[in-house]
């Protein structure tokens, strides 16, 4: 059952599972009749099994029987062959496909048996033999193993498909780290193959293994095809060094990399870094241990540091992380001279890779097959590489590349150039500028290189004052020689700066610009004559001769002096020579009618002479006009003149200089009717004199004269003014004229201001007459009056005087001053006289009046008083003023009158103020103890009035019942007086007084000594006013709690009110008490 | 107590040298130079530390003194030794430093070409202790010592020792730093023997 078993094994790795698949319906029939078959012999060969591992033989072995030995087997092919069995196996030639029976014999059999089967190619298994490896070795600094194998191919006349299958293994744990398959095929020789494998981790960190097996893919076999077995695993023998302790060493790796480092230890590594990072360990064999650096980044010029730290050593290594090389940027290959190419190149990205592992270029010129190498510098960095190739006779065009190198990589760029194209020359040098005459130079130059075969196309610069031009000029090349061009039409007598560069004339590039050389050409004689003009002396002898010094561009040269001559019909006297730098010359002038003339001369020779007639003529008929400048410029114009032959003369001077009046001249031609005069001399507000002269062929005459401004401004200066006379009403102003320096324009006219005001007063100090309607305003455009009369103004009034000039440019400061008018006699004397008349008038009707009515006044208001003695009624109670000195107001219950005298009947408004009676008055209070210190409140008891009165409230109707007086007075005067205030009037003492006595123009004293009085007298009018003005029940005072003295609220009579109401006077003192008012005043008369 | 200080007696020992004012010059003038290439080699280091990338100057990185082949460090007996034994000692020291001077310069330009000045200093410092080694065997001459002959010369084991393979970039930043360190100490230590024979020369 095994044989059967071993005929229906499948390969355990089928290389074409697909081709086995489609014939799987004719294997599976075939192994029906070969089970049938086995089965017959299963008795004589067990487990038969036939395999081939070159197709030519195939080798069948079985297992000895116990029944049977076979001694014989006998195959029938296309001939019957029979084969010897000496063991339990047979080696026969391989049988062509299809079925072939066997027949196996046992002779020591009992039955000497015969046995038969069908022995098919398919059931034969084809297995290779097993791989020999012929080398296996290391390539350390690159940790790739190398393994070498021969295919035996020549046992296969056949060209048939091999696998082979590698596998390597690391440590010593034998680990499977790669398995690959590689594909050949056998070509009916035996060959040598080669397989090579770059390992992460170094070689030197661990043993490595390697093996090989092989699978044959023959098409043509039906059999089974199986892997051979694998080879005997071959190692790669090395011992570490015992001073490389960690590799790899000194490695180049690209940026982003992964890299594994180890370190081969004898004793344990506790730290591995890079750079100052930890890594974790990798443990490999034994104490060895291993890091991965994965993504590593870019080094620095030393190196990135691996550092692997034991017990007691430091080992490590350094790694180089880069780039390789870019590609080389903007390669440009030309030449400066035709004898050397020169090829410039970018090297693009930093490789990051220096001294040995920094690129390395090498310029290839593919037709020449020639090449250079560039030897690099390691100071610079990142500027342009260049390398030189040399010229080749006879070649123009050359195809370069640009190999570039580095450890980590290559890379190229290449150019293909006709190198005539790509000429850019040197710098010229030694550039030297030689004089011809006057105008023309002569410039040479040196230019290294061979340019024989070309033009050069050479541009000159040419420098001037603020001039520049540039020449180009073609020249024939020529080999390492100065070239030469001359440069005409220049201006004598000029520096000139020239420079020069050169191309080829098939223009690639312009060599840099040479150094500079500045060279001055020769001087000529002047190209005209001076600009001149004359003036007669003021005293009219001399006449002096003033020229303008010659522009550059005229003198041609150095002026050394100048020539003056005067030339008649008769004769041309020469009169001066006048050395540079004067310009000018003052002659005595023997004949008045000459032509002068002057002549510059400089080293080359003298200008052609310039003329001028000396005598002028007169015009009458002149006026003086007025213009003013347009943007720091004059403009002239004047009438076409045809007598005028010559030319027009404008001359100017500065009006306000006295002395001799010239700045400058301009000449117009005769044909112009109008010039523009501007000069640097020039300044706003200065005045200007300009003369328009006009030749003739006699001389010159004087056709304007013309004063103006360039720009006028405002006046600097307020024009001085004075009053000349004031009177109460009026004032006269004059002023005087501004001097035309401090006037900077044409005067338009002045402007005064006049206001009421005083000197120092805050309401003057600003005088804008803007939106003031107290500010009149004199606007004086006529600026010849120089007067002006104010009038209508106030007699005896301070007015302010303002006086500003103005001009087109704007109005001057200000002047004032203050003027007070005269005193309105006559008003006054009106004013006082009126009042006086009046006031006459007045007194004499009221005397006639009052004398024809004096009866009725007497009635009125002095009627005969009865003596108050008589009136018991009147009469205090002594019993009642003796009770207590503090009780001091008027008992009326007590103190009942025990009748009331009439002693006249009247009306009661009358009755009314007469009845008025002060008992203090005819009684003095000696008879009471009351200090005299104190408030005196006078007590008044009524007398008993045996008539009952039914309205004890005094009306003006009934005002005779009952009087009642209250010392109002007293109340209100400050308890502390001084005494000898008191005593001041001795004049008044008790007895009647009048109740009309007014006191006019009474003080606070005095007030105050009658008020004493009146405590003394007993008795006190009701019309002392002063009391009520000060006092009020709203006063502070009437509120005073300390006081001892109850307020009333006012002086206050229950039967008069006549005196109540204080007179009207304005000018009365206090009269508006704080607190007092009408209301309070009525509201404290009860009867009101 | 230093080592320097630890010889202060030895001047009285050489007492009876004369010193002759040109001698005393001579050695004033080279103890000079020794003070100043040993501020030199201060910087030398800081700046060859400096060039040498990571850990290489961090705190707590201190490589193993690897042996310098052709020079070892001065030994600690030094102090001990006569005045004229210890100069002839620093100068065959200084005589032994140009060489391996020159070989770290050589390894710098291939790690640190674009570090001139570190290169600089590297080729100046093997002229100036050459110049310096020539000048304390000046002196040696002219205090009657010969410059040769010195048992445990700090070069002795350098010649015995077989010529070392060529290191890696690692080694060859750790060999230069213990050069660079050699040199300062024995630049160091000439300037401190130099120093007490200037201390004990008359006024």
């Amino acid at each position: 059952m095994m044989s059967i078993y071993l005929f229906w094994r499948q390969p355990s790795q089928m290389v074409d599972r697909k081709r086995m698949r489609t014939s799987n319906f004719r294997w599976l029939l075939s192994k029906f009749v070969l089970l049938y078959l086995m089965v017959q012999v299963t008795g004589a060969l067990r487990d038969l099994k036939c395999t081939t591992n070159n197709l030519k033989v195939w080798d069948c072995s079985w297992k000895a029987g116990f029944e049977s030995v076979i001694d014989e087997v006998c195959v029938e092919d296309r001939s019957y062959s029979c084969h010897q069995v000496e063991k339990t196996n047979i080696k026969i030639p391989a049988l062509p496909p299809g079925d072939h029976i066997m027949t196996a014999k046992s002779s020591h059999s009992p039955a000497n048996s015969l046995s038969k089967f069908i022995l098919n190619e398919k059931n034969v298994s084809f297995i290779p033999d097993t791989p020999e490896i012929l080398n296996f070795s290391a390539d350390f600094p690159t940790s790739t193993l190398f393994l070498e194998w021969n295919d035996k191919g020549s046992a296969f006349p056949y060209h048939v498909n091999v696998t082979w299958e590698i596998k390597i293994l690391r440590t010593e744990r034998r680990e499977l780290i790669k398995l690959e398959t590689y594909n050949t095929n056998l070509s009916g020789k035996d060959r040598v193959h080669q397989w090579s494998w770059a390992s992460d981790l170094p070689l030197e960190c661990a043993t490595h293994y390697v093996s090989i097996r092989c699978y044959i893919d023959y098409l043509h076999f039906s059999g089974h095809k199986e892997w051979s077995d694998w080879s005997q695993m071959k190692k790669i023998p090395w011992s570490p060094n015992s001073q490389t302790k960690v590799f790899p060493q000194d490695k180049v790796v690209l940026v982003g990399s992964d890299i594994i480092f180890c370190c081969i230890s004898q004793s344990k590594v506790l730290v591995a870094q890079i750079g100052s990072t930890l890594c974790p360990l990798i443990h490999l064999d034994e104490k060895n241990v291993a890091i991965k650096i994965r993504n590593i980044s870019v080094s620095e010029n030393s190196g990135t540091n691996v550092i692997f730290t034991t017990d007691d050593n430091v080992y490590g290594t350094v790694i180089f992380a880069g780039y390789p090389p870019d590609i080389p940027q903007k390669l440009n290959c030309e030449t400066h001279d035709l004898k050397e190419i020169v090829c410039t190149w970018n090297p693009g990205r930093p490789t990051g890779l220096v001294g040995p592992r920094n690129t390395n270029y090498t310029l290839f010129e593919s037709f020449s097959k020639k090449y250079v190498t560039f030897k690099r510098a390691e100071t610079f960095t990142n500027e342009s590489y260049q390398l030189f190739f040399q010229i080749l006779p006879d070649q123009e065009i050359y195809n370069f590349t640009l190999h570039a190198q580095n450890p980590l990589g290559k890379s190229e760029s290449a150019q293909l150039v006709n190198i005539m194209e790509r000429v850019s020359p040197h710098t010229p040098t030694s550039l030297k500028v030689k004089d011809i005459n006057s105008t023309a130079v002569i410039l040479s130059w040196h230019l290294p290189g061979n340019f024989a075969q070309i033009n050069l196309l050479c541009q000159i610069e040419i420098n001037k004052a603020n001039s520049k031009q540039e020449l180009n000029a073609t020249i024939k090349g020529v080999k390492n020689a100065d070239y030469l061009i001359d440069v005409n039409k220049l201006n004598p007598y000029t520096k000139y700066t020239f420079r020069i560069r050169c191309s080829a004339e098939t223009f690639w590039k312009w060599s840099k610009w040479s150094n500079e050389k500045q060279h001055l050409t020769k001087e000529a004689i002047p190209s005209k004559g001076p600009d001149i003009w004359r003036e007669w002396s003021s005293d009219g002898r001399n006449l002096v001769i003033y020229w303008k010094p010659l522009s550059i561009s005229d003198a041609n040269g150095k002026i050394l002096s100048y020539n003056v001559s005067c030339s008649s019909h008769e004769e041309t006297q020469f009169l001066s020579e006048v050395l540079d730098p004067q310009h000018k010359a003052e002659l005595p002038l023997s004949k008045r009618d000459c032509i002068i003339s002057v002549v510059a001369k400089n080293s080359a020779g003298s200008s052609p002479p310039s003329k001028i007639p000396t005598i002028e003529i007169p015009n009458d008929d002149l006026k003086v006009e007025e213009v003013v400048g347009i943007g720091k410029k004059i403009l002239l114009s004047w009438h076409h003149n045809p007598n005028m032959t010559c030319d027009y003369v404008i001359k100017w001077c500065n009006s306000s200089r006295s002395e001799h009046c010239l700045m400058d001249w301009k000449k117009v031609s005769s044909n112009s009717t109008e010039t523009i005069i501007e000069s640097d001399q020039f300044r706003s507000g200065i005045r200007y004199h300009f003369f328009l002269y006009g030749c003739r062929n006699q001389g010159y005459q004087l056709l304007r004269s013309i004063i103006g401004y360039i720009e006028e401004l405002a006046p600097i200066v307020a024009p001085n003014f004075t009053v000349e006379d004031t009177s109460s009403d009026s004032i006269l102003v004059k002023w005087e004229d501004i001097p035309v320096e401090e006037l900077r324009g044409f005067l338009r006219g002045y402007l005064f201001y006049f206001q009421k005001g005083e000197k120092d007063t805050s309401k003057m100090r600003g005088l804008e007459p803007v939106g003031r309607s107290d500010i009149k305003i004199k606007n004086i455009t006529d600026i010849s009056q120089k007067t002006l009369r104010i009038a209508d103004l106030q007699g005896k009034t301070s007015y302010r005087l303002v006086l500003q000039a103005y001009t087109d440019g704007g109005v001057g400061p200000k002047k004032s001053m203050f003027v007070v008018t005269k005193e309105n006699s006559v008003g006054l004397i009106i004013a006082i006289l009126i009042p006086v008349a009046v006031a006459v008038i007045v007194g004499v009707v009221t005397s006639i009046l009052c004398y024809r009515k004096r009866e009725w006044i007497k009635e009125t208001f002095y009627p005969d008083i009865p003596n108050p003695e008589n009136c018991k009624a009147l009469q205090f109670q002594k019993s009642v003023c003796e009770g207590s000195n503090a009780l001091k107001t008027l008992e009326m219950n007590p103190c009942t009158p025990n009748n009331v005298e009439v002693l006249e009947t009247r009306a009661a408004p009358k009755i009314e103020d007469t009845e008025i009676i002060s008992p203090v008055a005819e009684r003095p209070e000696e008879g009471c103890n009351t200090e005299p210190e104190n408030h005196v409140v006078v007590s008044y008891c009524p007398p008993i009035i045996e008539e009952e009165i039914p309205n004890p409230v005094v009306d003006e109707a009934g005002g005779t019942s009952q009087v009642i007086y209250i010392d109002v007075q007293s109340m209100y005067q400050p308890q502390a007086k001084p005494e000898e205030e008191q005593d001041i009037d001795p004049v008044v003492g008790p007895g009647y007084k009048p109740q009309m006595r007014l006191p006019i123009n009474s003080t606070l004293e005095e007030t105050a000594a009658e008020d004493d009085i009146d405590k003394t007298a007993g008795y006190r009018p009701q019309a002392n006013v002063n009391t009520w003005n000060l006092v009020s029940p709203d006063s502070p005072r009437s509120t005073d709690s300390n006081s001892e003295v109850v307020s009333f609220g006012s002086p206050c009579s229950i039967n008069s009110r006549q005196f109540l109401i204080p007179p009207k006077d304005e000018d009365s003192p206090k009269s508006n008490g704080a607190g007092w008012s009408f209301t309070n005043f009525f509201q404290n008369k009860p009867n009101d | 107590m230093s080592q320097r200080e630890g010889s202060l007696e030895e001047p009285k020992a050489e007492s009876s040298i004369s010193l002759l004012p040109h001698l005393e010059a001579k050695i004033r003038q080279t103890h000079s130079l020794a003070r100043l290439l040993t501020k030199y080699a201060e910087q030398l280091l800081q700046e060859y530390v400096q060039h040498q990338g990571e850990p290489f100057g961090l705190p707590g990185f201190s490589p193993p003194r690897l042996p310098v082949a052709g020079l070892s460090a001065p030994a600690p007996g030094h102090a001990g030794l006569p005045v004229p034994e210890r100069l002839r000692l620093d100068a065959a020291a200084l005589a032994a430093l140009p060489v391996l001077l020159d070989g770290v310069r050589r390894r710098q330009a291939e790690l640190n070409p674009r570090a001139p000045r570190l290169l600089r200093r590297l080729e100046e410092a093997a002229r100036q202790a050459r110049a310096l080694g020539a000048a304390v065997e000046t002196v040696l001459a002219a205090l009657g010592a010969s410059a040769h002959g010195s048992q445990g010369s700090p070069t002795e084991a350098a010649t015995a020792a077989a010529p070392a393979p060529a290191p890696g970039g690692f080694s060859a930043k750790v060999l230069g730093l213990h050069v660079c360190g050699l040199y300062g100490e024995w630049v160091s230590r000439t300037e401190g023997d130099l120093g007490q024979l200037v201390s004990g020369a008359p006024a």
